[in-house]
């Protein structure tokens, strides 16, 4: 068992609907987005064109950020995602640095006093912050409770272009394995050797 | 692609990001790391105890407060030491700890004790690493190509030496240390590691001007951007050649001024060559080679 995402550039509508369904099933504070969709402008004029691409933990099969991290915080699991132990990390931000995609966060001190609304959390907040721990590094975990619990992480589960797929690596019937193989999916990043379990079709 | 790509900040556009997480307090680790390090090399090669101890105390206040006041956790800094095998920031910790461990016990022994000697070189080899770790730590970091250069370690050493010879020589002229007869070489080993640092920060950056992409970006941001002042007032030319002028003008003969000058420029000069390294730290674009 091998978890990963394929990311379907074409399909991709740039609503930020996967990062509002990230934050509220995660319950992130502020500024914290474990995924999110960036624009690209390629082209000259006239013939420009817009493209999305949504970034994610690309939960690595050789994760930069699982070598250097000196606590053991964080590790990987024998389905392939990689996950940060709260208890574990010291917020030295050695995997901030070593991750090539940017996709780790650190809480500040102080971060999970306050919320949308200020210091007046809204009972949500109150609840899912408890999740959290402030000082430490965060990251997308592919929604690991969502995932044991055989559901889709909530990114995918709420795509409305269907963009994002999730599934076995590792099952060559796999809806994943079938359409990197049909459609030629790219690893980003690939020439860092760092193996990402999410792919995109363009 | 990446070539039209610009330097982007949290907005929702691809692009090239700028680390933004070690700044200020890291380059204050590795500033004392290395002068406390280097202090403490030369004080064992001139068997200067009160140098050992500045140097120890250095290493552990400087360089250990500054990374306790970093951590977001700084109470489970003990858990930093827990992956020594993949980790230099593990690795540099455990060096840490038996610097102190065995430099602490040479410096508690009797003077002429026979086990002084041989506890001090022990102490000394893992000042050495404490002294140039952070130069692998920055290396092994593919993520940021202007940290990903095998120069950094050799930097990193070659800084050290030079911070120790310069606190060595700033001591024993305000009495602090007595130097023994065959120290008396510190001015001209001051000189030649000055312009060893200046060859090497010459080197570095004659390999990043050619770098592609992000490592451009950050040579850009270095030489030509909001970082140009500082790299080239403070930390060339206050740090190296004001230092360099200073040194060859006045040779072994240097007043205790002269000295004091050439300390506080070296150091200011250290400090902003890393600082301002760790700032220009800028990410390639996410999606690498991929075309859309």
């Amino acid at each position: 068992m091998h978890y990963g995402m394929v990311v379907d550039l074409k399909r991709c509508v740039g609503c930020q609907a996967c990062t509002i369904a990230c934050k509220s099933e995660n319950g992130t504070p502020p500024g914290v987005m474990y995924t999110k969709v960036l624009d690209q402008v390629s082209g000259e004029y006239p013939n420009v064109r817009k493209q999305f691409v949504p970034v994610l933990c690309n939960h690595c099969v050789n994760a930069p950020c699982e070598k250097v991290c000196p606590t053991g915080a964080t590790h990987k699991r024998a389905d392939g995602l990689v996950l940060v132990d709260h208890d574990k990390c010291m917020g030295c931000r050695a995997c901030y640095v070593a991750c090539p995609y940017n996709n780790r966060i650190f809480l500040k001190r102080g971060k999970l006093k306050s919320g949308y609304h200020g210091k007046t959390m809204t009972p949500y907040e109150a609840v899912k912050y408890k999740e959290h721990q402030d000082g430490i590094v965060e990251k997308c975990i592919f929604c690991s409770h969502r995932v044991d619990a055989g559901l889709k992480p909530a990114c995918v589960q709420t795509c409305p272009a269907d963009a994002r797929t999730f599934g076995d690596l590792d099952d060559p019937e796999s809806q994943v394995s079938r359409l990197i193989r049909s459609r030629g999916g790219v690893q980003p990043l690939s020439e860092d050797s760092t193996e990402p379990s999410v792919y995109y079709l363009s | 692609m990446s070539k039209t790509m610009s330097i982007v900040g949290n907005e929702y556009v691809m692009g090239f990001r700028r680390q933004v997480e070690w700044a200020g307090l890291i380059a204050s680790a590795f500033f004392f790391g290395k002068v406390g390090a280097g202090l403490f090399m030369m004080s064992v090669y001139t068997q200067s105890r009160p140098g050992m101890l500045i140097g120890l105390a250095i290493v552990l206040g400087g360089k250990g407060g500054a990374h306790l006041l970093f951590l977001g956790r700084p109470g489970r800094f003990w858990r930093g030491m827990a992956r020594p095998g993949s980790s230099w920031v593990s690795r540099g910790l455990w060096a840490m700890s038996f610097m102190t461990a065995f430099g602490g016990a040479a410096l508690l022994l009797p003077a002429g004790s026979p086990l002084f000697q041989p506890l001090a070189l022990v102490a000394a080899f893992f000042a050495f690493i404490v002294a140039v770790y952070d130069g692998f730590l920055l290396t092994s970091s593919n993520a940021i190509p202007v940290w990903n250069t095998s120069l950094m370690p050799v930097m990193c050493m070659f800084y050290a030496f030079l911070g120790g010879t310069t606190l060595t020589l700033f001591l024993s002229h305000f009495g602090v240390l007595q130097l023994p007869a065959g120290a008396l070489l510190l001015p001209q080993l001051e000189t030649v590691l000055l312009a060893v640092n200046l060859a090497i920060v010459f080197l570095y950056l004659i390999t990043t001007v050619n770098s592609a992409g992000a490592g451009k970006r950050s040579f850009e941001l270095l030489v030509k951007g909001p970082y140009a002042v500082p790299f080239f007032a403070l930390a060339v030319g206050v740090g190296l050649v004001f230092t360099l002028v200073i040194s060859i003008s006045a040779g072994a003969n240097a007043t205790p001024g002269m000295v004091a000058v050439l300390t506080v420029a070296d150091l200011i000069g250290h400090f902003f060559i890393f600082y301002l390294l760790l700032r220009v730290g800028v990410f390639k674009p996410v999606i690498g080679l991929l075309k859309i």
